[in-house]
């Protein structure tokens, strides 16, 4: 039993690709793009694009494609349940009927939004996994905050905001791995997860979510500490060990980030939307 | 209840690019009542070994066989084989989750469905072999206990299943002198009354050598050696090589033979060196 196998969120790929040496805020932009452009898609031929477009970087990246979806594992019975919903639950007038079943009935405005829904979902995690495998935590920090930077003139503490989401992206895998060993250290002791009634498996949440609860307590005091003993007050007068450069090829790649982006509204506005 | 171990190899993250083999073709088997330390380097795989032994882990490749039972046979009873085999995890704080003492003791006989009156004996019987005073701490905060009242407590935990095998991983880590003594004694005298089989893994070479009767050392997934704790020690410089220490006294024993003494290669206590040395001497058989 592995927990953390399927984990891909906040994991870094560690690589010397074109795509891991592009400055930070250039993958951090390009990604809010992709999730920017992922909001207004309504056709299945935009979809395509974004896959060709994912698969293009993952080989450059070297990401193997099996290890970049297995994230999406976990995901899939909500994804179904949500596509589900929406195949029975939306409807526009006028939508033919598929098929109906007592009270409930299917159209194909449903089936059409839930397929673009669950894509959606698909692609928004696959676009973010991509940015965290090839970017290491250190550069993700930096290039965030400077992206932040104007934001500090009317009093954001940018610095300190950046921090607690980098944090809370490296708990998830921190978390999990503890969550591995607890469960271990039940299972040791004869819970069966997988056994008895809706009860008995709810009452089993608790001996692992309690020592999970206060071992991160545990650990965010530790952590304030180590970071005190190392003399953290926020970002103010704080330097850079690495100080971030804007090369040519991240000009070449928000070219055609921009070119991508193009095409896909060229997409949005001319193809009438499925539905 | 033997432990048989056939050709077992395991990876982490398998299928991933973190992938990384922890084991490779192990083969081995633990009696009945023995006493075997499993000591290696860090990473050497001594706990995936063991968690290998209650199905925490299932093999990639090879066999487990517990009692004559594959464990990855459907119908291997999993629940049932995890009383039988009790693990006792390094950190205390991933098992203690009830707020008192006695009724997370009583946590591993409640999944057993034992009746009530039963559970209240196990626990009794429990504190008592660890040497947890049950009138002192069955209503104990769980978080009011100390380092080493918690590894007490923890292996109260385990032992209130009533295992025939019990693997003790590393349980002596982060505690001091004192702490480490009292768990250390309160698994031999289980050892010897009880006569659980039992599987220390552990860092120390010192507390190997005092308790174990058999020591398998692991490295880079590999069974190094596997022999009577005597017999390991006598390759002391190998031991040394894969970044182990000797025992203590071992220290000062090999110098001494470098230096001419006629010693035995492996003592494991002071007792045997200071007999061992005054032999020597006896017999003037120091070259130098």
């Amino acid at each position: 039993m592995e927990l953390t196998k399927n984990i891909t969120l906040g994991v870094y790929l560690p690589g010397n690709t074109l795509i891991h040496t592009l400055d930070p805020r250039t993958k951090i932009v390009a990604t809010a793009l992709l999730i920017t452009l992922l909001l207004f898609i309504k056709s299945y031929l935009a979809y395509v694009l974004f896959l060709i477009l994912i698969i293009a970087i993952l080989i450059i990246a070297t990401i193997p494609p099996g290890y970049a979806f297995c994230g999406l594992k976990p995901m899939l019975p909500i994804l179904l349940l949500m596509w589900i919903f929406q195949l029975f639950l939306y409807s526009t007038p006028g939508a033919t009927v598929i098929f109906s079943w007592w009270i409930f009935s299917a159209t194909d405005a449903g089936l059409h939004m839930g397929n673009l829904i669950s894509m959606r979902v698909l692609f928004l995690f696959t676009v973010t996994t991509i940015l965290t495998l090839t970017t290491s935590i250190v550069s993700l920090t930096d290039g965030l905050e400077s992206l932040l930077n104007p934001l500090k003139k009317i009093g954001l503490p940018t610095q300190e905001l950046v921090m607690t989401m980098i944090i809370a992206l490296r708990f998830v895998l921190i978390l999990a791995e503890e969550l591995d060993k607890i469960i271990k250290a039940q299972m040791a002791r004869g819970v069966a997860f997988d056994r008895g009634n809706f009860i008995q498996k709810t009452r089993n949440l608790f001996p692992v979510f309690l020592p999970l609860f206060i071992n991160a307590f545990k650990r965010a005091e530790e952590l304030i500490v180590a970071m005190e003993a190392r003399s953290y007050s926020g970002g103010k007068g704080r330097t850079k060990m690495k100080t971030l450069h804007m090369g040519r090829l991240d000009l070449l790649a928000g070219l055609f980030m921009l070119l991508f982006s193009v095409l896909v509204v060229y997409l949005i506005l001319t193809i009438p939307p499925a539905i | 209840m033997p432990i048989e171990v056939n050709n077992l190899s395991y990876s982490y993250k398998k299928g991933t690019p973190f992938e990384k083999q922890v084991l490779s073709n192990i083969n081995l088997k633990i009696n009945d009542g023995e006493f075997v330390g499993i000591i290696g380097p860090t990473q050497a795989g001594k706990t995936t070994l063991a968690q290998h032994f209650n199905a925490l882990l299932v093999p990639d490749q090879g066999r487990v066989i517990v009692n004559g039972v594959d464990l990855a046979e459907k119908k291997a009873d999993l629940v049932k084989l995890r009383h039988n085999v009790g693990y006792v995890f390094q950190n205390p704080d991933y098992q203690l989750f009830e707020p008192t003492v006695g009724e997370d003791i009583a946590f591993g006989p409640r999944n057993q469905n034992l009746p009530p009156k039963e559970i209240e004996n196990r626990v009794l019987e429990a504190m008592a072999q660890v040497g947890l005073d049950y009138d002192t701490f069955n209503k104990r905060d769980i978080f009011a206990l100390s380092g080493g009242q918690k590894r007490r407590a923890a292996i109260a935990g385990v032992l209130a299943c009533k295992p025939q095998i019990m693997i003790l991983d590393d349980v002596t880590a982060g505690l001091d002198p004192g702490g480490r003594k009292e768990i250390i004694n309160v698994i031999k005298k289980l050892h010897h009354e009880q006569e659980i089989t039992t599987i220390y893994i552990s860092n120390s070479m010192d507390e190997i050598a005092a308790l174990a009767e058999r020591i398998i050392v692991l490295n880079q997934g590999q069974v190094l050696f596997d022999d009577q704790t005597g017999e390991v020690f006598l390759h002391a410089r190998k031991l040394i090589d894969i970044g182990l220490e000797l025992p203590e006294v071992m220290n000062i024993t090999t110098r001494l033979i470098e230096a001419g003494f006629n010693l035995p290669g492996a003592i494991l206590s002071i007792d045997q060196a200071v007999h061992a040395i005054a032999a020597s001497l006896q017999k003037g058989q120091v070259d130098a």
